[in-house]
């Protein structure tokens, strides 16, 4: 096929690989590596970044939301900034295990653990967001419909209480989803683990998975269920963080395209995060066989799609403005391009439409390094993105009388570093303990790429090993 | 004996034995006993205690206090005490001398809150001002000194008091030569007979009084004119036009509370009622007059005095001389369209010359008054007020030149603050430091020096001894109003801090040492009552608050003098200096409080710092923003002070404030560390005693450094601005995209916030406000959805406020606060944009740049019925009642804020840190109303239309009209059941009618109404039901309780906005 096309698609996988290869790659990366000084001055600084989370969310619950600079009229800051941006983050993870796995795509298989660990991860930094942004945070249960004596329930027309239903289901199916999906590996783990230690905890871990026909017939079905559950959550999750702003009627937030737009660029800066953590990965544990530039290439053309949806989002924003007449729609976008953020509107627009346009280029989206910068530009844009429609419609809304400013504190700083940190310190303990590239599923692929050419689609239905 | 010296050995000791280390092994930490478990108490000793403890209760109902003293509340009888209901009771504040008639609340002995009292002649209508609002947390004020201190240790009352006894017998002898007595300016009908006690006993005596505030000017101005002493009282509510030459006196006098009232009774535009009284300020600064202005001009202050003599002329006075052009078109138009309306209303004009002029174009006021037939009609002359008037910079003077000159021996200052507040060039400090210190040949101090305050500040500082003063709330007192009407001024709680009354420490002097103020009080109006039962006179004139007849006697003047007239000297290359009191702070006697020091000032919405106010070209000029810190150079005198920009001030003058760079005051108002810390910078050195308002011939120079103001202003208010730019002028008209207004050009974005019609336009097409904003001719509904409450049911509650009489004073803001237990938060956190404010004050300007017009729009809670912050609350902690109100409901919020982000009005507050308790300290706690909630941390707050008024008056009108309506239901026959639901009916109406929140009750325009919007007869409908009612964002059918009526212009010619 490829001789018909005449363009050299590069493979999933390396050539040359047999079963007991993938598996002695993959499971040596937790089985046999030693620690190295990279991996422990790595962990040792994420670390401290943990400890600068801690510190200030002690601080913050000690002194009260004051230390951050939320203000009025800006009474939303960092903390909400941040949890869009992670969630967003977060939506990369079950795209990539649930949706392409129903589209059969198999280049999905290097990539989907990792993806998906990055995705819990990534939803607990911001799960973290909307429990500390709370006023009086030992309260945040009052945001869970639970049954008292006082049949007081939540206020259901509130966006924020569609938020609790939404992200927590999330992390919940995301959650059972990756394990579910791990449960093969683990039981690989255990019988090839050295120490008695070892083996019993990947044995508690795997759940008795023995490998039986029969084991594999149910997995196959409960995963397929699972990714049917997770698909439809990709769009929801996204879809209601846009409501939250979406409900309201404020210039900037009152927008009806912000759930799918929302949406794109939560995909958007997933890949932009799943290529940022999987370039320095397969080249500090040599996976470069697994996650081929293919891999890169496919990423980067999902980043470009769905670039270019943000950028249609921006583009109806500043035409809804402008067609709209309305002198407080109209008068948010020209705050945005020229008011005091302007700065931040311009980032945004350079990180998230201009950049992404070498994407249309081979050579960039195969370019190891290029790709990297291009990812993390995109990520810093999806945060500025959130911080331009949080913060400068906010800022200067209806009467002027009562426009302001936001500057953030230290506090606020110390948060969003501390929970990359966070983020980064779980990514490593995951690399180091857990398999990063799901074993059974690579093994499917080494069949078809022993020849050295261009597999199939696997559209047959997976056998038991 | 130890070797230990206590004077350079750090030791910690506990007793003298200790530290003589004599009976160190003797001492124990511990009492004796303290070692039994708490719960010592077996059944008996328990039972004996229950016992002992039941009896001795009734004890608490003895006072220290030598004699019972009957204080007599207001309308209601003290037996009728019902706890948790206040009680209010009258009494008068003194401010600079003069008295305002007041209400006081008072929960269970516990003063709460002052109310304006509107059968007080200051205060019509209960209207109030920002002073009379804040005196209440002053009586709190934990910084207030609490003892009595000789040489800054602590002493007590008889020390003073024998100290004070032996010094002055040492007087008897030569008459009382070298005993001088200074006090502020006295009204007071009862101290000034016991000053005229003293002086009797000891001729020699010197009395002086010296007040910052003193009306100097208008004094020798009348002097002047009519060759007496003379009070002018003016009836704005008589005037169709009123021309004021640099007169504030809608903030800046002590009748403005009245003043205010009036002009707004005469102000006010209602459907078939466009015949509103238009006003002319020429003045040299901003003013809340010139901010109501149908024609202003802003001129430098000594080109005032041209106007007038322009005016004179015109309006026909005898022997004005013809005035000469000045050159300035914009002054002629103005004079010329000024004079032209004057003399088309005779005898209902008025013009008002302003404090801050010199006494000559005061006599030129009371002359062209006499010659317009206003005499009698609007303008009202009375015999003067005080025990004595004095020009007080003379009598100051005077004193100092005693005091230099080694003539006084014996000094008392009671009250007041002179080492701060005297002016620059009367040496009052340096002399009294001197006769402090100063000893003789024994070394011992030569002098007796001793003052009489609130607070241990500057002067208490350079005396001997300090004596605690009692608040007016604490003692018994009489004070006049600036109309002569005396009243008894009642406390409402035993002095706090152990204070004293001036008349306590004079009666010192008189030897009577023993007499309460209550007996002093009380026997001067014995010997003035005429027959009749003392007892019950007594009781009326507590419980009205006035005495009755003691209004001063109105007094026929001489035709006024001319002035001798002078050559209009404007030094150019310098600049005038505008001194005023501050709007809040006022001569720095208000400092401390926090409410005061955070409250946004009118127009700058400075807080907690004064400032060099300057117009934006003479900033430009200097190339100086807000915050550069520039020098101010009088003689020789300098002064750093803070710039900032104003626009529709006069160029080339720049306004300072008195009453800030206290060095010496309470922890509030003295200057701490850091930019934070800064406190404004003192005014006083600026000003000169001939001339207490204006300093002509100053200097200004930018230094370089900078100061960080802070102002609730929409912080970057002057980018909403098209024609300002970071201050600077960038286009010759101010264009917000907030003011609207058909007699101009309306800009397609315009937000509409604050409406302006001439009134002209107004009386031929009513609904030209509603056009505006297209809701005139709608007949659709805008939203799609059905309405989510039923409002057909009990009262509905709404509020109209009229921008047409709002001044901008700030009244409600801190009525709102003391009501509501609003925090403050401190100027870093205000600098973050966190100030508490539930009801706030926005300033836009518009027109030219030079001459703006300014709108005042207060902003409380829209209580819309369709509220954008319900929906979004995800706990329901802000909800709506069936009758209206947005309620907050602390308990249930968590603070996730977002319905701050969604209200468009941005009223909603909140406790970012736990401001409600780090800014209640100490006593100020007592201050708190107990009917509403202390907020927490992390909680929203807002406007609530005070419920706790609603709810208490909601039972009220349960208990009654319930009880009627039973009867109907009960009732005999027909008639009988109609009459009795009628009265119920009626019953129900007036007591609703009667509910007013505090913002309304202290409005001294009543320029705030709320009611009930279902009552077609309620005051709050009939307003709402006008032509020019508007909602602010009405197209986001929020459907906002609270309305606005619109602001008009009413300038000769209706040439629309302002005078241009």
């Amino acid at each position: 096929m490829p001789e018909t096309v005449g363009v050299h698609i590069p493979p999933v996988m390396e050539s040359g690989h047999t079963y007991a290869s993938v598996t002695d790659h993959i499971d040596g990366i937790v089985l046999r590596r030693r620690w190295t000084w990279v991996w422990l001055a790595a962990f040792g600084f994420t670390f401290a970044l943990v400890m600068l989370l801690t510190t200030a969310i002690g601080w913050l619950i000690v002194r009260g939301i004051g230390v951050w600079g939320v203000d009025i009229p800006v009474a939303w800051g960092f903390a909400i900034i941040n949890f869009v941006w992670w969630i967003g983050i977060g939506h990369a993870g079950t795209f990539i295990s649930a949706m392409l796995l129903l589209m059969r795509q198999d280049w999905r298989t290097s990539i989907n653990r990792f993806a998906e660990a990055m995705t819990l991860f990534a939803v607990a930094c911001a799960g973290l967001f909307p429990l500390l942004h709370l006023g009086r945070i030992k309260f945040f249960y009052w945001l869970v419909p639970y049954p008292n004596t006082m049949w007081l329930w939540p206020q259901f027309r509130s966006a924020l209480v569609w938020d609790v239903f939404a992200v927590s289901t999330y992390g919940l199916v995301s959650l059972i989803f990756w394990y579910v999906g791990l449960i093969p590996d683990l039981a690989t783990l255990r019988d090839r683990a050295t120490g008695r230690r070892r083996r019993v905890i990947y044995g508690i871990l795997a759940m008795g998975w023995r490998g039986a026909s029969r084991h594999w017939t149910r997995y196959q079905t409960a995963y397929l269920l699972l990714a049917g559950l997770a698909a439809p959550l990709v769009i929801s999750v996204h879809s209601i963080v846009g409501m939250d702003f979406a409900s309201a009627q404020l210039p900037g937030w009152h927008t009806t395209i912000f759930p799918p737009y929302f949406v794109a660029g939560a995909i958007f800066s997933g890949f932009a995060m799943v290529l940022s953590l999987a370039i320095p990965m397969r080249a500090a544990f040599g996976l470069q066989g697994f996650i081929t530039i293919r891999h890169l290439d496919n990423c980067a053309k999902l980043m470009l799609v769905n670039g270019l949806i943000v950028a249609y989002g921006y583009l109806a924003e500043a035409y809804m403005g402008w067609y709209s007449g309305n002198a407080y729609e109209s008068y948010v976008n020209l705050n945005r391009m020229h008011g005091p953020y302007a700065p931040a509107y311009w980032v945004m627009m350079t990180c998230n439409v201009l950049v992404p346009q070498l994407l249309w280029f081979k050579w960039v989206r195969r370019n190891v390094p290029t790709l990297f910068l291009l990812a993390f530009l995109v990520n810093v844009g999806m945060w500025t993105e959130r911080y331009v429609i949080i913060i400068t419609s906010l800022h200067r809304d209806f009467l002027p009388s009562s426009w302001g400013m936001y500057y953030p504190t230290f506090w606020d700083l110390a948060t969003l570093v501390g929970t990359i940190g966070l983020f980064l310190c779980f990514f490593l303990l995951f690399c180091r303990f857990l398999p990063v590239i799901s074993i059974f599923e690579m093994r499917e692929l080494v069949h078809s790429t022993a020849g050295g050419t261009r597999p199939p689609p696997t559209m047959e239905p997976k056998h038991a090993h | 004996m130890s070797e230990r010296d206590p004077t350079t050995e750090y030791t910690l000791w506990r007793s003298p034995e200790e530290l003589n280390g004599s009976a160190a092994g003797n001492l124990r930490e511990f009492a004796d006993g303290a070692w039994r478990p708490p719960g010592w108490a077996n059944r008996r000793e328990f039972l004996a205690l229950v016992g002992a403890s039941a009896a001795l209760a009734g004890l608490t109902g003895c006072s220290d206090r030598p004699d019972e003293e009957k204080i007599v509340p207001y309308v209601r009888q003290p037996e009728q005490v019902v706890p948790g209901n206040p009680l209010m009771f009258a009494t008068a504040m003194p401010l600079g001398g003069y008295g305002r008639g007041v209400l006081v609340e008072s929960h269970e002995g516990r003063p709460t809150k002052v109310e304006g009292n509107p059968d007080h002649p200051s205060s019509p209508g209960g209207g109030s001002d920002v002073f009379m609002q804040a005196s209440i947390l002053q009586l709190y004020d934990p910084d207030r000194s609490k003892s009595v201190t000789r040489a800054g240790q602590p002493s007590h009352w008889g020390a003073f008091a024998s100290e004070l006894r032996r010094r002055i017998d040492a007087k008897r002898a030569a008459g009382g030569a070298g005993i001088a007595i200074l006090t502020g300016i006295v009204t007071s009908p009862s101290l000034g007979a016991r000053i005229n006690e003293v002086r009797r006993l000891f001729p020699k005596a010197t009395w002086h009084q010296y007040e910052p505030s003193a009306r100097v000017n208008t004094a020798a101005g009348a002097v002047a004119a009519f060759g007496r002493a003379v009070n002018t009282v003016y009836q704005f509510e008589r005037a169709k036009v009123i021309v004021s030459l640099d007169a504030d006196f809608l903030s800046d006098d002590p009748l403005s509370v009245r003043y205010a009232r009036h002009f707004a009774n005469a102000r006010r535009v209602r459907r078939g009622r466009t015949d509103a009284s238009r006003l002319y300020v020429a003045e040299s600064t901003l003013s809340l007059a010139g901010s109501m202005a149908d024609r202003r001009i802003p001129v430098r202050p000594a080109v005032v005095e041209r106007v007038a003599w322009k005016l004179a002329s015109l309006v026909g006075v005898a022997n004005a001389p013809g005035e000469e052009p000045t050159g300035d078109a914009e002054v002629e138009g103005f004079v010329a369209a000024a004079a032209a309306d004057l003399r088309k209303n005779p005898g209902a004009c008025v013009v008002v010359a302003g404090e801050a002029q010199p006494p000559a174009v005061h006599a030129l006021a009371h002359a062209i008054n006499q010659q317009l037939g206003s005499v009698g009609k609007t303008v009202v002359y009375t015999e003067p007020v005080e025990v004595r008037p004095d020009d007080v910079t003379a009598s100051l003077k005077e004193l100092v030149a005693s005091m230099e000159a080694g003539r006084v021996d014996v000094l008392l200052i009671l009250g007041g603050n002179p080492a701060h507040a005297s002016p620059g060039d009367v040496a009052f400090k340096a002399a009294l430091e001197r006769m402090t210190t100063a000893r003789d040949t024994s070394g011992e101090l030569a002098h007796f020096t001793a003052h009489l305050g609130l607070y241990d500040d500057e002067t208490s500082y350079l005396c001997q001894w300090h004596v605690p003063e009692a608040h007016y709330l604490e003692t018994w007192g009489d004070v006049r109003a600036p109309d002569g009407t005396a009243s008894v001024i009642q406390p409402l709680i035993s002095p706090l801090f152990g204070g004293r009354s001036a008349g306590e420490v004079l009666a010192v002097l008189t030897a009577q040492g023993d007499i309460s103020p209550y007996e002093a009080v009380r026997d001067h109006w014995r010997r003035q009552a005429t027959g009749g039962d003392f007892e019950q006179w007594w009781a009326t004139a507590l419980r009205r608050g006035t005495i009755e007849g003691t209004a001063a006697k109105p007094v026929q003047v001489a035709p006024a003098k001319l002035p001798a007239k002078t050559a209009l000297i404007v030094a150019l290359g310098t600049v005038d200096v505008v001194i005023r009191l501050d709007w809040a702070v006022w001569d720095g006697s208000f400092a401390n409080l926090t409410w005061m020091q955070e409250l946004p000032r009118p127009f700058t919405k400075l807080v907690w710092d004064n400032a060099a106010l300057m117009s934006p070209r003479t900033a430009g000029r200097l190339n100086v923003n807000d915050g550069d810190v520039v020098k101010l150079t009088a003689g020789e005198v300098t002064v750093e002070a803070p710039a900032m920009i104003l626009p529709g001030l006069p160029d080339e003058t720049i306004t300072v404030h008195l009453g800030y760079g206290r060095t010496r005051a309470g922890s509030v108002a003295t200057a701490g560390a850091g930019e934070w810390g800064r406190r404004g910078f003192d005014a006083y050195p600026l000003r000169r005693g001939s001339s207490p308002w204006h300093t002509a011939g100053a200097n200004v120079t930018k230094t370089g450094a900078t100061w960080r103001l802070v102002t609730t202003r929409n912080h970057h208010a002057m980018e909403a601005l098209r024609g300002l730019e970071h201050g600077r002028v960038t286009e010759e008209r101010l264009k917000p995209d907030v003011v609207a207004s058909p007699d101009d050009d309306v800009e397609t974005k315009n937000r509409q916030l604050v409406r302006v019609v001439s009134l002209s336009r107004f009386a031929k097409d009513p609904n030209a406000v509603k056009e505006l904003g297209g809701e005139a001719g709608r007949r659709v509904k805008l939203s799609l959805y059905p309405d989510s409450w039923d409002y057909s049911q009990g009262p509905q509650w709404g509020m109209s406020i009229d921008l047409q009489t709002c001044i901008g004073c700030n009244a409600c803001v801190i009525a709102c606060q003391a009501e509501n237990n609003i925090a403050t938060v401190g100027k870093q956190e205000v600098s973050r944009q966190r100030e508490m404010h539930w009801i706030r004050i926005d300033s836009y300007f518009a027109g030219g740049v030079d001459r703006p017009s300014v709108y005042h729009q207060p902003v409380p809670c829209m209580h819309c019925e369709n509220a954008p912050c319900e929906y979004v609350c995800p706990t329901g902690a802000t909800t709506h009642s069936t009758q209206g109100l947005n309620e907050m409901t602390y308990n249930r919020c968590i603070g996730t804020r977002y319905c701050s982000n969604n209200c468009p009005y941005k009223v909603r507050r909140f406790n970012f840190f736990a401001f409600g308790y780090e800014s209640s300290k100490g006593s100020t706690q007592l201050q708190k109303n107990p009917e509403v909630t202390v907020r927490t941390r992390g909680v929203m707050e807002k406007c609530s239309y005070c419920v706790q008024r609603i709810n208490r008056t909601r039972i009220e009108v349960e208990k009654t009209v319930v009880e009627l309506t039973e009867q109907a239901r009960l009732a005999a026959n027909d008639d009988e059941r109609k009459r009795l639901n009628g009265q119920a009916d009626a019953r129900r109406f007036a007591v609703y009618e009667g509910l007013r929140t505090a913002c309304e009750q202290a409005c001294p325009t009543a320029a705030i109404v709320f009611g009930d919007i279902r009552e077609p007869r309620s005051q709050v409908s009939m307003l709402k039901a006008q032509p020019h009612d508007y909602t602010l964002l009405d197209e986001l059918t929020t459907r906002p309780r609270t309305s606005y009526l619109a602001r008009f212009t009413n300038a000769t010619g209706d040439g629309g906005e302002g005078a241009a």
